[in-house]
């Protein structure tokens, strides 16, 4: 399809355009796609750690309250035996009535309030004279030092008998196998006289805690005591601890260890020394699968819109910009203005196809109008030429200098006077652009009986002219200046009477007409120059021959092809022109009609 | 008198202006005209016009052909160009041409008339001032006889010029074309042109035993204007030349 350079070009203009337009919409997907991936990543990395938090979160509180209201629970248990009766009667008696009875009683009485429960480990009951009992004796392990200490006691006495929460009894009480107890003291006051009559501290072991834990089945949980010390859990995780996690608020760390990214939340049990930790990898966060899936299907829908714009704009742009310059390539291929009719959708485009189809119309109406205009100043220049003629005044002078001539005598010049008005009639002939052959016969005859009145009786001529020729039309004075030529260019070169033969007969659908004469002759090389439909070859240094050459053109132009004339001559002894037309008295068009303007000429 | 050269191919074009001025009061003459500037270079010679009329279209040599041989041969000529309207934008191309006037055909008596009565007035101050005419010779010089011979010879190697004639001879010796033509009598007994005529028709005369066409002989011997040549030939030979070659043929 690429028939030209200029053709090769536009397509590629074309392509690339189109090139640069998928190119386009390749790099928009692509910077959607990491978009994406970007928003999916960041996305996950924070709905991650909100899951990370959140689930510490709830732990952490959960088990924190857990812990909580157990040991509320054991502080109501405190409460119900600091008013058993066997222990009230211990601590009402008298220094010297202490004995073990009272103390085994006591004993009994304690444990039989602490039964519901297996946890509390031991209750110790220090009575003010420093007499003391514990209900698992032998197990523990009493620091009197510290508890002789003044704050010791004041801490417990000022609370005046509210319980306060301790690990290992504010350091007075160690459990001779290891592990941290959490104690319970208080000020214990008769109900009665509400006057203090000892203090009882109570003891539960960290089980509880390492239980609580268990439930929980979960490894990143560790519970210490405010200080750092290990209480229960993975013990492993103590390291972590930190000042910032003894308030009973949550509070969050983030940190990198070993590259991995990890939450350290941790927080104080309301009212005791106890901290709860919890560590969580971020990785081992769940991915949120659903929120991933959205965007995923967000990208999709905006990927498919892409598509679709790309889609649109081929569609509605690029196809038929492409359709539109095909047709009018197509157009300009063909030479030919038409308008053209491409199926493309009704929109902008469809306005410049409408607004090239006006242009076609306009062009044509101008060419139109052009031809029109160059008609009308054809018609007035001829009818300027006619005018400035004046035929009437011409043959008028003629026919009066006629007259004068025959009055004189003269009939020489009268008949003279008669052959040149003959000779302008027709010549003129109504400003016909064809003639019947026998009128242009006459022309010549005229022509050249005028011609031999000033070359004397050099010029002999003859005619043949077949009768089926004589009305046969043809374009007017294409044979006079073929007898000019032949005087001026061939009998008075040679000096020599001369005699010149017309000839018309038809053949064949054919009307020939020769016009011989016996002159110099022409050379094959003036006869190529004559012949040439090259009009600069023709017109430089042709001389005289122009106007033949000239005429030779007129044919052609009239029959609308270039074979239309035979010349022969021999040097020195006669030219033979001879033409051949079309003998159909219609075959010769108007110029106008040769021009291809709408592409229906045929 | 001033003598006027009329040269133009159309015979009845030459006749009319010689009938239809009146010569007499613009005290000229119409001593010889031409058909072509063929026959105009060859009879130039003999008929020594002080002005001449030339006709731009011309068969074998044209009016602007002939006016630049001219112009150089014979600078006092006094030269009018004539011209049809459709061939005047090339005459006016030869305007460097020391042309005294151009003239539209077809000429009217009055304009003729008028252009005459200013050359008339050129040529008396000319003549007050004692000037040459065209033909009257400043040149000369002694000849010897052996220089006739050298013309002699000069012409026989030179007649296929078109373009030689006596003054183009006497200016190629040196010598004044008066006084050459003078001398050239007295010495051959015959007229310079006669001489250079003679020549070319016996060499026309050898192509006609060939049977050479007249148009090719005639441009052979240096008259390429067959008209010329035809009416140079009948007057020399008696016979036309295409009857010199038939009678020749048959015999």
């Amino acid at each position: 399809m690429e028939k030209t350079i200029g053709n090769t070009n536009r397509i590629q203009t074309k392509n690339s355009l189109s090139l640069r337009l998928r190119l386009v919409f390749i790099f928009i997907i692509l910077i959607l796609t990491v978009a994406f991936a970007i928003t999916i990543f960041l996305v996950m990395r924070k709905e991650r750690r909100e899951n990370v938090l959140h689930e510490s979160e709830s732990v952490l509180v959960g088990l924190s309250d857990s812990i909580y209201s157990d040991i509320q629970r054991y502080k109501e248990l405190s409460r119900l035996v600091m008013i058993e009766d066997r222990l009230v009667k211990f601590l009402r008696a008298d220094t010297d009535e202490v004995n073990n009875v009272l103390i085994n009683s006591a004993r009994r009485g304690i444990l039989s309030v602490l039964n519901v429960t297996t946890m509390v480990d031991s209750v110790f009951i220090f009575r003010n004279d420093g007499q003391y009992f514990a209900t698992n004796r032998g197990k523990y392990m009493l620091n009197y030092i510290r508890m002789e200490q003044k704050d010791w006691m004041e801490k417990i006495i000022n609370k005046k008998g509210r319980a306060i929460f301790c690990i290992n009894a504010d350091d007075a009480i160690y459990k001779t196998n290891g592990g941290p107890i959490i104690t319970i003291s208080r000020a214990i006051h008769d109900v009665v006289t509400q006057e203090r009559t000892g203090i009882m501290c109570m003891n539960i072991s960290s089980t509880f805690l390492e239980q609580k834990v268990i439930t929980l089945h979960n490894d990143d949980i560790v519970v210490i005591d405010t200080t750092g010390a290990f209480l229960a859990g993975n013990e492993e995780l103590i390291d972590y601890f930190d000042e910032d996690f003894t308030t009973e608020n949550l509070v969050h760390v983030e940190k990198m260890v070993d590259n991995n990214d990890v939450v350290i939340s941790g927080m104080k049990i309301p009212e005791m020394p106890i901290v709860i930790m919890s560590v969580t990898h971020v990785r081992k966060g769940m991915v949120p699968m659903e929120t991933i899936g959205i965007l995923a299907f967000l990208m999709l829908v905006f990927v498919a819109a892409v598509f679709f714009v790309g889609a649109f704009i081929t569609r509605n742009i690029t196809s038929p910009v492409f359709e539109l310059t095909k047709h009018m390539e197509k157009n300009r291929e063909n030479g030919t203005l038409e308008k053209i009719d491409v199926n493309i959708p009704d929109n902008e485009l469809k306005l410049l196809e409408d607004s090239y189809n006006n242009m076609v119309d306009h062009v044509n109406d101008l060419f139109e109008d052009l031809i029109e205009k160059e008609q009308t100043i054809q018609k007035a220049e001829m009818r300027v030429l006619q005018e400035q003629m004046k035929p009437h005044f011409l043959y008028n002078s003629l026919e009066t200098i006629g007259y004068l001539a025959m009055d004189a005598g003269a009939d020489k010049v009268h008949s003279a006077l008669e052959t040149l008005g003959g000779f302008y009639r027709n010549f003129l002939s109504k400003g016909d652009r064809e003639i019947p052959l026998k009128r242009e016969i006459m022309i010549i005859k005229d022509y050249l009986s005028l011609q031999k009145l000033r070359y004397g009786d050099i010029i002999n001529d003859e005619y043949d002219i077949a009768p089926n020729t004589e009305e046969c039309k043809i374009p007017k004075l294409i044979l006079q200046p073929l007898v000019e030529n032949s005087i001026y260019h061939g009998i008075r070169m040679k000096g020599e009477q001369g005699t010149i033969k017309i000839t018309s007969f038809l053949e064949e659908d054919e009307l020939h007409i020769i016009v011989r004469d016996t002159g110099i002759g022409m050379t094959q090389e003036q006869i190529d120059k004559v012949l040439s439909t090259e009009k600069t070859d023709a017109s430089d240094d042709m001389g005289g021959s122009f106007g033949l050459w000239g005429t030779i053109e007129r044919v052609r132009c009239y029959c609308d092809k270039d074979d239309v004339v035979r010349i022969r001559s021999d040097i020195g002894e006669y030219t033979e022109i001879e033409f051949i037309l079309d003998a159909h008295t219609n075959i010769f068009k108007g110029v106008n009609d040769d021009r291809k303007i709408d592409g229906k000429a045929s | 008198m001033y003598r006027v050269m009329l040269i133009d191919d159309e015979e009845s074009a030459r006749k009319l202006m010689r009938a239809s001025i009146n010569w007499e009061s613009l005290n000229m003459e119409v001593v010889g005209e031409a058909a072509s500037g063929i026959e105009a270079i060859n009879v130039i010679d003999d008929m020594k016009p002080d002005i001449a009329f030339v006709d731009i279209s011309m068969p074998f040599m044209n009016g602007i052909e002939f006016t630049e041989v001219a112009t150089k041969r014979y600078p006092n000529l006094i030269i009018i160009i004539m011209t049809a309207l459709d061939q005047f934008e090339y005459a006016r191309k030869c305007v460097s041409l020391p042309v005294f006037e151009y003239m539209l055909k077809p000429m009217v008596r009055s304009e003729i008339t008028e252009v005459l009565e200013r050359v008339k007035k050129r040529l008396d101050d000319r003549r007050s001032d004692n000037e040459d005419g065209a033909f009257e010779n400043e040149l000369s010089g002694d000849m010897e006889s052996s220089s006739v011979e050298q013309i002699k010879k000069y012409i026989e190697n030179n007649y296929t010029d078109s373009k030689l004639n006596l003054t183009s001879v006497a200016q190629h010796f040196g010598f004044s074309a008066s006084y050459l033509s003078r001398k050239f009598k007295q010495e051959t007994g015959k007229n310079f042109v006669e001489y250079l005529t003679e020549c070319r028709m016996n060499a026309a005369m050898k192509l006609a035993h060939t049977g050479m066409k007249m148009f090719n002989a005639s441009s052979e011997v240096g008259i390429p204007d067959p008209n010329y040549f035809g009416r140079c030939f009948k007057k020399f030979a008696g016979i036309s030349y295409s009857d010199y070659v038939a009678s020749n043929h048959n015999s």
